[in-house]
């Protein structure tokens, strides 16, 4: 019998072996997976119960904070300023998880942060509150000064330093109310969720860096400066002659000027009266391959390394797209057709021009502090991308000066000021425009570079990017370069 | 006998490994209450004092009854017995109270088997009793106003307000009876007469107790709805019907009858089709049927490799994890350290137990160890197994950690006959010496 009982005492020995395995397969190498597993709801509820850290405005303004309640989870997270932060901040939800700067700094708002566990080891046994704060780039200010300038319209309002990448402020309309998701009551906030769903406005979306919208003539700044740099234009070479329509070729269809208008002449005259033909001719000479390289160089089809969750990337096709569609070439140089951008991207397309042809990395973190208020961690700004060199960035600003000081973008004058900026009024195709603008100023030391965008206006004279955006831009301009 | 070398180190090694669970089991109880809520438990001393208080008894009463007995088994079982209590009291502080009365109880099962059981063959002349007895445990929940049916298996018995489960002691009572009785037919099961292709088979009318073992499985299967008790009823008699005859067969025999056994159950119970499709795939049924696996499997990976310690994690996630997962919780809260641990203690002690067996020269005491550690290996695994998606799940407990009274009791009674078992075999030891020493003696 003896040899049996070994016998079974390998086959046993076997099966622990293969729990063995089995543990370290679960606790080890698919930890991770089964950890950021979506139904895996258990970080969300340790981070629940645990304390976490408030964040707030540049100007001190407290727009997200735990406070303690009196149920299972302790701590209750609040957004005193509900829907003005709302896409910045995201949310802190047990149903639905985290979103915005809730999700990218969750591990230093609940201490889990190693540069903060690090600093704190000392403290483990004393119990200490280990959570940090986070202080955001943006002020309450402007961000209310952009979102009384949507004044209830569907778009976005990007500014940012140019120097630094810091956001300013990056409101959108429409927006929801954080509290509502973050209510422990989950019956209400799963019925609030589903309105926010079915809300055809989609509130929950932030417009700023997650969608994408045809650029129209603003994204002229992008194929001027692709001009300049290929040598494909200079700023008195050539003179584009004046037309009413271009005939492209392969295409019987004509591409017009805006309103019917007759125009041409050389680079600073076509940018500063937005002048189609001119453009579409000028993206056909810059040629596919360069025109899509010199796009890519300003960030395009890359997703901004902004610190906020899920960016989307702004789009430009790929060169062998318009190998046989030459006409798409035309219409993608003047922001129609096949282009499509954030309103964070066109933002960064007007910081990147303002300093020097660098874009500098966009985000809102600007410090984190521990409870005791030591510093934790301060944003370095570091460049993104280097979109064109520094003289051509220069020539560009100069033309869009032009565009501000008498052209299209008259509205965003400021008086004492000088400002660079450029227009757009993005056909849909649907008998609306996406109207934009953007700039930067002051334009020979530039301290703030925004993008306005509204969605879907109506397709009219009086209702352009110039005409509505440009107002918009001024008033943050102004108040941002008020700020200290 | 006190004198004997062999039995005095013995008794210091099993002493000295008692004060180390001790010290362990403390350590994580108080660990355990300052993860939960910063603060030492108020009923520390006395909780302390109980559970040393228990280990001492146990290892006296192993000093008196049974001196020559195996030093591993008991501060293992009470390692693991210290551990779980710390897990029932840190996940159902409501049951802790329950727990610590059922291993005082399980303490006292284990001491009145070892006195009751002075040696190990007196109960072999009780086995058609023992037979009856445990057919009888096993079916009893099936009797009318007295069996209750919880969580959809009927394993319960309740008399006023004190419920159990028979099929727990039922187990150990009915290996006895198979022990015994493979001892005395083992020579004609293993006689065989039918060579086909060079194959030998067992003559028809020696399938009869297979078939009948086989026929209890299903009936616990069909009527009582537990499948981890019927694989384990199954697995434990095929398994000593081929160690008592060395005929391999046996084990093709079974296997095949399992199977057959497995596809009846498959095609005819829903809830076995459903333990199958959530084994495959619980993330389809995440939110209900799978939802308790998956809670499992997310505690494994949050403790990780150190775990999230003691009172930390948030374990009660999981339903039920106080009785069938406890070992997820000891993964998360432990991590991968504390589960290996548990696994190793499991493993020691089946390989104690396998070493009782191999040393017991009476065939009916080899056969009784082997069946009885077969007990506490395959059913440590058909649980550990399904808690970690390995097997489809079964609910049975994991011995000696589990929450519950019956589980424990029992456990600990068999634990009383392997060191009974051991002592025997050490006695016997002692005595052949003695008579060599008084042999050379007598030349001298």
């Amino acid at each position: 019998m003896n040899s049996q009982i070994r016998t079974l005492g390998i086959v046993l020995m076997v099966l622990f072996s293969a729990l063995f395995v089995q543990l370290n397969n679960l606790q080890i190498f698919s930890a991770g997976r089964l950890n950021d597993h979506p139904i895996n709801t258990r970080t969300v509820v340790r981070d629940f119960t645990e304390p976490r850290g408030t964040i707030q405005t540049k100007d001190g303004v407290v727009i997200a904070e735990s406070v303690e309640v009196d149920d299972d989870f302790e701590r209750l997270r609040r957004y005193p300023e509900g829907e003005l932060f709302a896409h910045i901040t995201g949310y802190f939800s047990f149903t639905f998880g985290n979103e915005g700067v809730e999700r990218t700094y969750n591990d230093a708002l609940t201490g889990r942060d190693r540069k903060v566990t690090l600093d704190r080891l000392g403290d483990i046994l004393l119990e200490k509150d280990k959570t940090a704060n986070v202080t955001l780039t943006v002020s309450k200010s402007l961000q209310q000064i952009a979102t009384d300038g949507l004044a209830g319209r569907k778009g976005s309002v990007v500014a940012i330093d140019p120097r630094s990448g810091a956001i300013l402020a990056l409101a959108d309309y429409p927006s929801y109310d954080p509290n509502t998701l973050a209510s422990h009551n989950q019956d209400e906030v799963r019925q609030a969720w589903a309105a926010l769903n079915a809300d055809e406005g989609r509130p929950l979306l932030p417009r700023t860096y997650r969608e994408r919208y045809f650029p129209g003539s603003s994204f002229k700044v992008v194929t001027a400066a692709v001009a300049l740099a290929t040598g494909v234009a200079s700023l008195s070479q050539p003179v584009y002659p004046t037309l009413t329509e271009l005939v492209l070729p392969q295409s019987s269809e004509p591409l017009r000027n805006f309103g019917g208008s007759s125009c041409g002449g050389p680079l600073p005259e076509i940018l500063r009266v937005s002048c189609n033909t001119a453009f579409a001719q000028m993206g056909m000479d810059i040629g596919a391959q360069r025109m899509a390289a010199g796009t890519n160089q300003f960030g395009f089809n890359k997703v901004p390394p902004i610190d906020l969750p899920f960016g989307a990337e702004s789009a430009f096709p790929d060169p062998s797209a318009f190998v046989r569609n030459i006409p798409a070439l035309a219409k993608s140089a003047i922001g129609q057709q096949d282009v499509a951008a954030t309103p964070l991207q066109m933002a960064l397309v007007a910081a990147g021009i303002a300093n020097n042809g660098v874009i500098m990395v966009p985000h809102v973190m600007a410090e984190v502090r521990d409870s005791r208020a030591e510093l934790i961690e301060q944003y370095q700004p570091k460049p993104w991308v280097e979109a064109v060199p520094p003289e051509v960035a220069h020539a560009v600003r100069d033309m869009m000066i032009g565009v501000v000081a008498a052209g299209s973008g008259a509205n965003a004058q400021i008086p004492g000021v000088a400002v660079a900026g450029k227009t757009g009024t993005a056909q849909t195709g649907l008998g609306t425009s996406h109207t934009w603008f953007i700039s930067f100023a002051p334009a020979e030391a530039p301290r703030v570079a925004v993008a306005v965008m509204l969605e879907n206006q109506p397709s009219a004279n009086e209702f352009t990017g110039g005409a509505l955006a440009a107002p918009i831009a001024r008033d943050v301009m102004v108040a941002a370069l008020a700020a200290p | 006998m006190d004198r004997d070398p062999v039995v005095a180190v013995r008794r210091t090694t099993e002493l000295g490994l008692m004060v180390l669970a001790g010290v362990v089991i403390a350590g994580a109880y108080v660990l355990a209450a300052l993860g939960r809520s910063s603060s030492l438990p108020a009923n520390l001393v006395p909780l302390l004092v109980i559970i040393l208080g228990l280990l001492v008894a146990a290892h006296m009463a192993v000093r008196k009854l049974a001196p020559g007995a195996d030093p591993l088994l008991l501060p293992l079982a009470g390692l693991l017995n210290g551990i779980g209590y710390v897990f029932v009291a840190r996940l159902r502080p409501d049951l802790a109270g329950f727990q610590a009365l059922w291993t005082v109880l399980g303490i006292g099962a284990f001491i009145a088997t070892l006195a009751l059981v002075p040696r190990t063959r007196n109960i072999e002349r009780f086995r058609y009793t023992l037979a009856l007895f445990g057919i009888g445990l096993l079916l009893m929940p099936l009797v009318p106003v007295i069996g209750q049916t919880i969580n959809g298996s009927r394993l319960w018995v309740k008399f006023g307000p004190v419920s159990f489960q028979p099929g727990e002691l039922s187990k150990i009572v009915l290996v006895v009876f198979f022990a015994s009785y493979l001892v005395e037919k083992r020579e004609l099961l293993s006689m065989g007469t039918h060579q086909v292709a060079g194959m030998w088979l067992p003559e028809i009318r020696h399938l009869g107790p297979i078939v009948l073992a086989w026929s209890f499985s299903l009936i616990i299967m069909f009527f009582e709805k537990d499948l981890g008790s019927s694989l384990l009823f199954f697995a434990l008699f095929i398994t000593m019907l081929w160690v008592s005859t060395a005929r391999g067969v046996y084990l093709g025999i079974g296997g095949l009858m399992f199977a057959v056994g497995a596809v009846l159950a498959y095609t005819s119970f829903d809830h076995v089709r459903t333990r199958v499709a959530i084994w495959l795939d619980p993330w389809a049924v995440s939110n209900d049927a799978g939802y308790q696996i998956i809670q499992g499997l997310f505690a494994f990976a949050a403790g990780g490799i150190a775990g999230a310690n003691l009172g930390q994690g948030s374990p009660q996630r999981i339903p039920a994890v106080a009785t069938d997962f406890t070992f997820a919780a000891i993964g998360e809260e432990l991590g991968l350290l504390g589960t290996v641990a548990v696994l190793g203690a499991f493993l020691l002690m089946v390989g104690a137990g396998l070493r009782i067996a191999m040393r017991a020269e009476p065939p009916f005491e080899k056969l009784l160890a082997t069946g009885l550690t077969a007990i506490l290996g395959i059913q440590s695994f058909i649980i550990l197994a399904g808690v970690t998606r390995l097997v489809p799940l079964t609910g049975i407990t994991l011995p000696f950690v589990s929450y519950g009274g019956s589980s424990l009791i029992s456990n600990y009674v068999l634990l009383a006959l392997l060191l009974r078992i051991s002592d025997d075999q050490a006695h016997r030891a002692a005595q052949a010496a003695g008579a060599q020493d008084s042999t050379q003696l007598g030349i001298r």
